[in-house]
C-alpha cells in the first residue's frame, strides 16, 4: 500500500461523488476510495421515473462513464457494505469481513426509504422507489395503464406520480403525516396541497390508517389495501413513500454523536476530527434554531459534498443552504418543489 | 462467429480441491448437450489438492470457433487469492461472481470486490453458506456458483441435472443428490437476481445432423486410433500426452487389443516399430523430451520402411522445460530429428476434430507410404475441449498397405523394389514367398546391406519421392485458405493450435477493413509447397505466428521456398493472444496498432 493518505468515502451518491471530485481536484496523490452498497456506478436517481417513459437501460442513467473512475484514480468498491467502523484502529469492517484502513472518513450513506412498523411485515407485497433496481421491479410489476396505490406520498413519490400520470397510469395517494416530505406542511395548508394533487390527475383518498396489504395475485389486480376503517382499495402495485431515514446503523460504535442522523458542525465534521458526514445522512448544527437539522435535495447535498471535501483538505468553510424550501402551487394549480430541481 | 448473438466465455477460478475443473466440465457438457458449440481450456497445477490455482474457461458459441477469447464475459471466483489476478480479464459490463460471506476476516485487498474495474458488474452471494444450507457441507460451493450462473443467464436447468447425474453416476446416489441440491439453490438465487451485465445467450443453433460430442484433443486422438483399428499401443507417461495412454489402456482391452506401458520411450518406439513390422496398426505417444529419445529409432522406421505412428504433444522446452505450459517448439525435432536424411510425414492438426482425423489418417499414411508418421499436438490442443460432430459414415481405411504380390517361381521377393510411385509391395513376416532381410543399414532391393554409392543415392531418392504422394492423400485437408479471396494485404500462415487465434485475428482484421486471408497448414512434412507458394503469391505481406522462439516453421517455409515471411514468435507458455496477431496484421497493413485490451 502506498503511504499517501487514504480518504474513504462511504456512499456512492451525489454527496460522496461530489466530494471525491473535489478531493481529487485538491490532491492529486491521495488515495480515494468510494465504498458503495449498490452494484452500479454513480447514476442519476432523480430521473428514475423515466423508466416509465421507456428509458430502461441503467447505463443511460450513469453520471460518469466507467473510465471516469480509473482516469481520476478513484477506487470504487461496489456491493461492499460497511458493517462497522473501528475508529481507534481507523478501520472499516465490510460485511464480507474485509477490513479497510482509512486516514479520513466521509460518511455519505444517505437515507433508506422509511417504512412504518405496521407495514414492515408485508414489505414483500409493496414496492419502494429508491434505486434503479427497485424502479425496474416496479415497472415490470405494473401492467400498462395499471393502478398504483401510493402510501404516504413524499416528494420523491409525488415526482414519480406525476410521471406515471403523464405516461397513462392511474395513481391513488393515501396521504399520511409524511406526505410532501421533506416539506413540513401545516394542518391548515394541507387541504390546498392535496387539492393541487387532484388537479394534477392524482386521486387522493382518505380512508384513515392502513391496516394491512393483501396479496390478491390471480385476481383482477395483484394487491388490496385494507384500511382500519374496513374500506379497501385495489391496486396493481402498492408503493410506500414515507420519506427517507438516515443510514447510520453501522456508525453506532464509531464513537460519534448520532441523533437521527450523524451530528455534524457547520463544517460537516462529526464529533471526531477524522470523520466527516455529508448528504441525507447528516444533521447539521444550526445556530439560529439552536439545534441540528437535515437539509435535503440535490443542490444542498451536492454542496455538502463539496464543503466536506474542502474541509477535509484543511479549509474551514461552513455549509449554508441556498435552497428556498417552499412547496409552491403554480398558476396551473399543480405543485412544484425545490426538491424536484436538479441539473443533470 | 456469433449465431443468435451467442459468444460467451465463462471462467471459473479456484484452488485445487475447490472443484473448479469439475464445474467447468459440467458446464461445457451441458452447453454442448443444449446444442451450443463449445471450446474449453483448463489450466491446473501439478500440485495436490489444496494447492495451486485452477482456471476452467469455457467459450460457448453458435458456430464452432477454435480459439479462446482474450476477455472473459463471466468470471466466477471460488478462491479470491487466485481469482484476483484474473479480474482484469473480464470485459466492461461483464460479470464477476464471488462469495460475500467468506469464513475468515480478510486484510484489505484480499477480497476480490476491491479489484474490480468500474465497468465490471459484481454479483455477490454467500456461496459457502448456501452450500451448507442446501447440503450440510461447504463442498457444494462450486455447484452453487454454477447454479447461480445458470439461473442468472436462464440456461436450461434440466440439462444440467442430466449432466450432473451422468458425472456422478459411479458414486453413491447421495453425491448426485447433494450436487443437484447445491446447483438448484444457486440456480434459484441466480434466476431471481437482476441482470445488470451485457452478457446474453441466444437460442442454440439448429440441431446438428449428427451427435455432437465434447472431446479434448487427446481424447480425439484416442477416438481416431480406435476408429482406425489400432491393435497395439506402447507408451511411457509424460505430460501432456499421458491421457492418450491412460484412455487407450482402458479402451483397447475392451476391443481385444493390447496396450503396454514400456520402461521408457526408446522401448516404446522400438515396440511400436516392431509391431508395425509385424503388420499391425501400432502407435506411441509422447512429448518433446520423449521424442528426443525416440529420434534414433525413428531412423530405423524410415530406413527399414516400417509404418509407425507417433503422437507428440508439445510443451515448453528444452529439456524438462515447462511441463504444464504450451509451446510449438518441437517442430524441428519432429520434421528433422534423427540421423541422416530421414524424411517422414508430420501432421499438425489445428483443432480437436483435426486431432481425430489426423490420428486415423496417420495409420493409413504410415501403412501406405511405409514410413513413420508424427502427429504433432501441443498442450493447448491436447487439453482443450471442443464440440466435435463427425458423420458416422466417415471411416478410415481398414488397410492401406500395398500388399506383396507373390514372386514368380525362381524370383526373389524384392522388399525394397523400385516402383513408379516409389512404394514397394510389402510383405508381412510369415507371409509365404515374402522372405527378406530388414535392417537399419543401407540396403539394396532385397534388403541386403550395401554401402555402394549408387544404391545409397537411389534408395535415398526413393524414400523421399514416395512421400511426395502424401500431399494428395484422400480424406484429409493438408492446407486450407480462409478469408478474402484473391490478392490480400496480409496473409497469415499458421499451424497447430495457433491457427485458431490466427483465424479469429484474421476475421477481426477484415471487420476493420483490412484485406486479409489465413491459411492453415496441417501437413508440415513433406511441405505442401504449391498451395503455400500460391498463398504467399497472393499476399502483400505474409505473417507467420508460432509459439516458439526461433520461428521454426518460418525457417522451414523460407528455407524451402526461398522467400521471406514476417515472423511473430513468442514463448509465454500460454496460447497466443488474438490481439497480438491482430496488431501485427494492422502493422503489416500499415494501420495503427491498438492497445491490447
Ligand atoms: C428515486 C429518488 C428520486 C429522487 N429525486 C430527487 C429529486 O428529483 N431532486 C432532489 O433534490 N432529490 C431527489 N431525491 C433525494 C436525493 O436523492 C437525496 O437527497 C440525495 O440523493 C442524497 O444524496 P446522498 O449522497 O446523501 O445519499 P444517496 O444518494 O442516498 O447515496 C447513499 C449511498 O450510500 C450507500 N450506502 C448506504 N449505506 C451504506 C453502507 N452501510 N455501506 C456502504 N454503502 C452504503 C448507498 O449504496 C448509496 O450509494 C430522490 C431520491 C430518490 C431515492
Amino acid at each position: 500500500m502506498s503511504s499517501a493518505p487514504h480518504l474513504v468515502i462511504i456512499g456512492n451518491g451525489v454527496a460522496g461523488n461530489r466530494a471525491a471530485e473535489i478531493l481529487r481536484e485538491k490532491d492529486k496523490d491521495c488515495r480515494i476510495s468510494i465504498i458503495s452498497a449498490g452494484p452500479l456506478l454513480f447514476y442519476n436517481r432523480y430521473e428514475l421515473p423515466d423508466v416509465f417513459k421507456g428509458r430502461q437501460d441503467w447505463r443511460d442513467y450513469l453520471e460518469n462513464p466507467p473510465e471516469y473512475f480509473s482516469d481520476n484514480n478513484i477506487t470504487l468498491r461496489r456491493r461492499s457494505i460497511v458493517a462497522d467502523v473501528d475508529t481507534e484502529r481507523r478501520k472499516l469492517v465490510l460485511a464480507h469481513r474485509e477490513e479497510v484502513g482509512f486516514d479520513q472518513l466521509l460518511v455519505a450513506t444517505g437515507g433508506a426509504g422509511y417504512l412504518p412498523e405496521r407495514l414492515q411485515e408485508t414489505a414483500s407485497l409493496t414496492h419502494q422507489f429508491t434505486t434503479y433496481r427497485s424502479a425496474m421491479k416496479m415497472y415490470k410489476a405494473l401492467p400498462k395503464g395499471g393502478r398504483v396505490v401510493m402510501l404516504g406520498g413524499d416528494m420523491i413519490g409525488l415526482d414519480l406520480a406525476r410521471t406515471l400520470i403523464e405516461t397513462g397510469y392511474q395513481v391513488t395517494v393515501v396521504p399520511g403525516d409524511r406526505t410532501f416530505w421533506p416539506h413540513e406542511i401545516s394542518a391548515e395548508d394541507r387541504p390546498k396541497y392535496l387539492a393541487a394533487l387532484e388537479t394534477m390527475g392524482i386521486e387522493v383518498i382518505n380512508h384513515g390508517e392502513v391496516e394491512r396489504i393483501e396479496d390478491t395475485s390471480g385476481g383482477a389486480t395483484a394487491r388490496r389495501v385494507v384500511f382500519v376503517s374496513g374500506e379497501t382499495v385495489s391496486a396493481d402495485v402498492v408503493v410506500t413513500q414515507y420519506g427517507l431515514a438516515p443510514m447510520v446503523d453501522f456508525m453506532s460504535t464509531a464513537g460519534v454523536d448520532i441523533e437521527r442522523g450523524l451530528l455534524v458542525n457547520p463544517q460537516l465534521k462529526t464529533t471526531r476530527d477524522e470523520i466527516y458526514a455529508a448528504g441525507d445522512v447528516c444533521q447539521i448544527w444550526e445556530q439560529e434554531s439552536n439545534g441540528y437539522r437535515f437539509y435535503y435535495g440535490w443542490r444542498n447535498v451536492r454542496k455538502m459534498g463539496e464543503i466536506s471535501a474542502r474541509n477535509m483538505m484543511g479549509a474551514d468553510v461552513p455549509f449554508e443552504t441556498e435552497v428556498d424550501e417552499q412547496l409552491i402551487i403554480k398558476d396551473d394549480g399543480s405543485i412544484d418543489s425545490p426538491f424536484w430541481e436538479y441539473s443533470a | 462467429m456469433t449465431i443468435n448473438g451467442t459468444d460467451l466465455q465463462i471462467a471459473f477460478c479456484g484452488s485445487a480441491g475447490d472443484g473448479t475443473i469439475a464445474v467447468g466440465d459440467i458446464l461445457k457438457q451441458a452447453m454442448a448437450m443444449a446444442g451450443y458449440r463449445v471450446i474449453a481450456f483448463d489450466q491446473y497445477p501439478a500440485e495436490i489438492r489444496g494447492f495451486g490455482k485452477c482456471v476452467s474457461r469455457t467459450r460457448v458459441t453458435g458456430e464452432q470457433v477454435y480459439s479462446m477469447k482474450q476477455q472473459t464475459d463471466i468470471l466466477v471466483s471460488l478462491d479470491d487469492s487466485h481469482a484476483i489476478p484474473h479480474a482484469s480479464e473480464v470485459r466492461d459490463f461483464g460479470a464477476v461472481i464471488y462469495d460475500n460471506a467468506p469464513m475468515s476476516l480478510m486484510m484489505e485487498g484480499e477480497h476480490i470486490s476491491g479489484h474490480l474495474q468500474p465497468g465490471q458488474i459484481p454479483y455477490a452471494l454467500p456461496i459457502r453458506e448456501i452450500s451448507e444450507r442446501a447440503t450440510g457441507s461447504n463442498r457444494g460451493r462450486n455447484m452453487v456458483a454454477l447454479g447461480f450462473v445458470a439461473g442468472l443467464y436462464g440456461l436450461q436447468q434440466d440439462v444440467f441435472h442430466t449432466i450432473i447425474a451422468r458425472k456422478f453416476k459411479t458414486k453413491p446416489a447421495a453425491v448426485t443428490k447433494d450436487n443437484t441440491a447445491a446447483f438448484d439453490a444457486g440456480f434459484d438465487l441466480g434466476a431471481g437476481e437482476f441482470l445488470f451485465d451485457e452478457v446474453s445467450i441466444g437460442a442454440p443453433p439448429a440441431k446438428a445432423k449428427h451427435e455432437a460430442r465434447m472431446l479434448s484433443g487427446n481424447s480425439a486422438v484416442v477416438e481416431g486410433c480406435l476408429d482406425a483399428g489400432i491393435e497395439a499401443y506402447f507408451g511411457y507417461p509424460i505430460t501432456p500426452a499421458t491421457t492418450i495412454m491412460e484412455r487407450l489402456v482402458t479402451e483397447m482391452p475392451k476391443r481385444g487389443k493390447r496396450a503396454l506401458q514400456t520402461e521408457d520411450e526408446i522401448s516404446a518406439i522400438a515396440a511400436t516399430i516392431g509391431a508395425g513390422y509385424a503388420g499391425v496398426r501400432s502407435a506411441t505417444a509422447t512429448s518433446g523430451p520423449g521424442l528426443a529419445l525416440m529420434a534414433e529409432m525413428l531412423g530405423l522406421s524410415v530406413m527399414a520402411e516400417v509404418p509407425s505412428v507417433i503422437f507428440v504433444s508439445q510443451r515448453g522446452g528444452p529439456s524438462t522445460g515447462m511441463p504444464t505450459k504450451t509451446e510449438q517448439s518441437d517442430l524441428n525435432l519432429a520434421v528433422f530429428g534423427g540421423s541422416g536424411d530421414a524424411q517422414r510425414i508430420v501432421l499438425a492438426p489445428t483443432n480437436v476434430e483435426g486431432c481425430w482425423r489426423c490420428a486415423g489418417k496417420a495409420f493409413e499414411m504410415a501403412e501406405r507410404y511405409q514410413t513413420p508418421v508424427i502427429v504433432l499436438l501441443d498442450l493447448y490442443l491436447s487439453n482443450r475441449y471442443e464440440t466435435v460432430i463427425v458423420s458416422p459414415d466417415e471411416r478410415f481405411e481398414a488397410s492401406s498397405s500395398k500388399a506383396m504380390v507373390p514372386a514368380k517361381s525362381g524370383e526373389k521377393y524384392q522388399r525394397f523394389a523400385k516402383t513408379d510411385d516409389g512404394i514397394s509391395p510389402r510383405a508381412i513376416p510369415g507371409q509365404a514367398g515374402g522372405i527378406h532381410t530388414v535392417t537399419g543399414l543401407e540396403h539394396n532391393d532385397l534388403g541386403r546391406p550395401s554401402d555402394q554409392a549408387n544404391i545409397h543415392m537411389d534408395m535415398s531418392e526413393k524414400r523421399h519421392n514416395k512421400l511426395s504422394k502424401a500431399v494428395d492423400h484422400p480424406g484429409i485437408t493438408i492446407t486450407k485458405r480462409f478469408g478474402d479471396e484473391g490478392d490480400v494485404e496480409v496473409g497469415i500462415l499458421a499451424w497447430g493450435s495457433t491457427f485458431g487465434e490466427s483465424l479469429e485475428a484474421m476475421m477481426l482484421a477484415r471487420d476493420e477493413g483490412i484485406k486479409c486471408a489465413a491459411m492453415k497448414v496441417v501437413m508440415m512434412s513433406p511441405l505442401p509447397e504449391q498451395p503455400i507458394s500460391e498463398f504467399m503469391d497472393s499476399a502483400n505481406e505474409v505473417l507467420l505466428p508460432e509459439l516458439n522462439y526461433e520461428g521454426q516453421f518460418a525457417g522451414i517455409v523460407s528455407g524451402t521456398l526461398g522467400r521471406p515471411v514476417n515472423r511473430l514468435n513468442m514463448v509465454p507458455g500460454t496460447p497466443m493472444r488474438v490481439d497480438d496477431i491482430l496488431n501485427e496484421i494492422r502493422r503489416l497493413a500499415g494501420r495503427e496498432a491498438k492497445d491490447a485490451a
